[in-house]
């Protein structure tokens, strides 16, 4: 245990459902070195399952996919809200989202009444709602605040990003041709 | 009808912003938009609208759909002027650079026959013509590159607000139009290699076998083959380098944007109850309460050694010895019926009670009262005899008297 540097903070927060990226030093280095191994085996009689992501971040695997807290939905529906705005807008999404920085009184999220419509639905009806999701989004490790109004996504938002490429493949069904994991 | 190409080029000269537009736009245009254009660029108020309009009719720059029609083109000889002039590049199809495969084709077959006649004549007008297709082969590959390069630099710069699927349809447009079909084309061992192979061996049989004897227009074929068969390659190998990173960006961002498209809509359709848990991101959430740490420990146990020593409850095991007054009274109780029923009938109940039981309480008097008056074998009822006090044990009571009787 002495030989896993930082393994008490670096458990509390993953085992919150925090996201550890370059944000999160020391215990990004600590879990990018070639510890990595010895920190996944460490958790695994725990029950936690250690996962490194492809675009290089930590987390614990969800323990219970099935039993969904109220934030998390509302989390989704913020995330697929401005995914789509930026998609309207012609922009590469990744770029769109992790490219620039925000301001809480420019997001997108009342600017239709479809938008507002959803919203309603996961309890979400103004600005200071928004801000409680974005304060929810920051204990996760998917954004930074920069100041009181400002902040920007973190690079854990890829989740977000595999979760609708699979929805896409899964629920639209399309032809292996046109799946975006297939090669081109 | 001539044009004169002094005064032809003299137009030009005045009015280049308007021909770049007329140039830009593809297909026919209507009289009012012309006119549109015409007022737009016409800087000068020396020439009137009307004059540039006559102007551009009888330059023959633009010609009318059909004659009569209220619609014109750009005229063709103007349109590859301007596409020269403006540096503007079209992609060639994979269509016409089939044509040019087919031509090749033609062009052995009859190489062939020219050879075998020894026909002189016929050998060099092929030569010619072999000559001329490679040309444009070679024009229309730089030009096809150009057309590429533009379109994504244009694309890359294109800050109009369309909605990525869109950009992605376009650049897939593009690339399945263009690029992929002619690099199926182009590459070693496709139709083209083929076509310049079997040109390039009857242009040697034609330098063995017949009179033929303009060695530099052979060389001069079989280098631009060998050119053309390099250049085409290499061109579209770098169209698809271009392309490629566009296209699979946002191809990446179309499929996400389509993700978070089908989530909102079935939340939109199905409402929050039936939106599952498919389309939300789960993480983890271990509700953990801590060890108690060593400073706990220590108070809990300084609250147990400081504590004052206290004696504990000492319980009576001795048995009662007087009969409880409630179980006399309920004793009491049971037997009054009996001894009611026994004196009945009664013109005066509570006088009756009074007087046998004189050491019993209020309480107990009107206890007893109650309990005969809802006996279902008596019969209760108010006589008319004026109200009176009866005393108890503990008291007086005031009422009018009550008669019993068996019901």
């Amino acid at each position: 245990m002495s030989a896993l540097p930082h393994v008490r903070p670096i458990f509390e927060r993953l085992s919150r459902g925090t996201h550890l990226s370059p944000d999160d030093e020391p215990f990004f280095s600590a879990l990018s070195s070639a510890k990595f191994g010895d920190y996944a085996d460490y958790f695994a009689p725990l029950g936690f399952e250690l996962i490194r992501h492809e675009r290089e971040f930590f987390y614990f695997a969800p323990n219970d996919p099935d039993k969904v807290p109220d934030t998390l939905p509302r989390i989704a529906v913020f995330s697929y809200i401005l995914i789509d705005h930026a998609a309207n807008q012609g922009e590469l999404i990744e770029d769109f989202i992790l490219g620039r920085n925000f301001l809480i009184s420019a997001l997108p999220h009342f600017s239709l009444d479809r938008y507002a419509a959803l919203l309603r639905q996961v309890e979400v009806h103004d600005a200071a709602d928004l801000k409680l999701i974005l304060q929810h989004l920051e204990r996760l490790g998917w954004l930074k605040w920069l100041g009181i109004d400002e902040f920007r996504f973190l690079r854990p938002f890829h989740r977000v990003f595999d979760r609708c490429l699979e929805l896409s493949t899964q629920l639209a069904s399309p032809t292996d041709a046109e799946r975006p994991d297939s090669t081109v | 009808m001539k044009v004169n190409a002094q005064t032809f080029f003299n137009f030009c000269s005045g009015h280049v912003p308007l021909l770049r537009q007329l140039a830009e736009r593809t297909g026919e245009l209507s009289e009012a938009e012309i006119a549109g254009l015409i007022r737009e660029h016409t800087l000068s108020q020396e020439e009137l609208p009307e004059t540039t309009w006559r102007r551009l009719c009888e330059l023959q720059i633009l010609v009318p759909t059909e004659p009569g029609s209220g619609y014109y083109l750009l005229a063709e000889p103007v349109a590859r002027l301007l596409t020269y002039l403006f540096d503007e590049a079209n992609p060639t199809t994979p269509e016409i650079v089939r044509g040019y495969i087919a031509s090749l084709e033609t062009l052995g077959g009859q190489l062939l026959r020219a050879v075998e006649t020894d026909n002189v004549t016929f050998v060099g007008l092929a030569f010619h013509e072999i000559n001329n297709t490679l040309r444009k082969i070679h024009a229309d590959l730089e030009e096809t590159q150009r057309a590429v390069q533009n379109e994504v630099a244009a694309f890359k710069a294109n800050r109009e607000r369309v909605a990525v699927r869109d950009r992605y349809r376009q650049i897939v447009y593009w690339m399945e139009r263009f690029v992929e079909p002619m690099v199926d084309i182009v590459r070693p061992d496709a139709a083209m290699a083929a076509a310049f192979e079997e040109t390039e061996r009857l242009l040697r049989l034609a330098r063995e076998q017949s009179l033929f004897n303009d060695h530099p227009a052979l060389e001069r074929n079989l280098r631009y083959l060998r050119l053309v068969r390099q250049h085409a390659l290499r061109v579209f190998q770098e169209c698809r380098k271009e392309f490629q990173p566009l296209y699979e960006s946002l191809r990446r961002s179309s499929f996400i944007a389509t993700g978070a498209a089908i989530a909102l809509e079935r939340l939109q359709r199905e409402g929050i109850g039936n939106w599952g848990t498919q389309p939300v991101i789960g993480t983890c959430a271990l509700r953990m309460q801590h060890v108690p740490g060593d400073a706990a420990i220590s108070l809990a146990l300084r609250r147990v050694i400081e504590h004052p020593p206290e004696l504990a409850p000492v319980i009576s095991f001795d048995e009662t010895p007087e009969v409880p007054s409630g179980l006399v009274s309920q004793i009491w109780l049971n037997a009054l019926p009996g001894e009611a029923i026994a004196a009945l009938p009664l013109d005066d109940l509570l006088e009756w009670l009074a007087e046998r039981y004189p050491d019993k309480s209020t309480g107990e008097i009107l206890s007893g009262f109650s309990r005969l008056i809802f006996l279902e074998t008596i019969q209760a009822r108010f006589s008319e005899k004026p109200e009176r006090d009866y005393s108890t044990a503990d008291g007086t009571l005031h009422g009018h008297p009550l008669q019993i009787e068996l019901a």
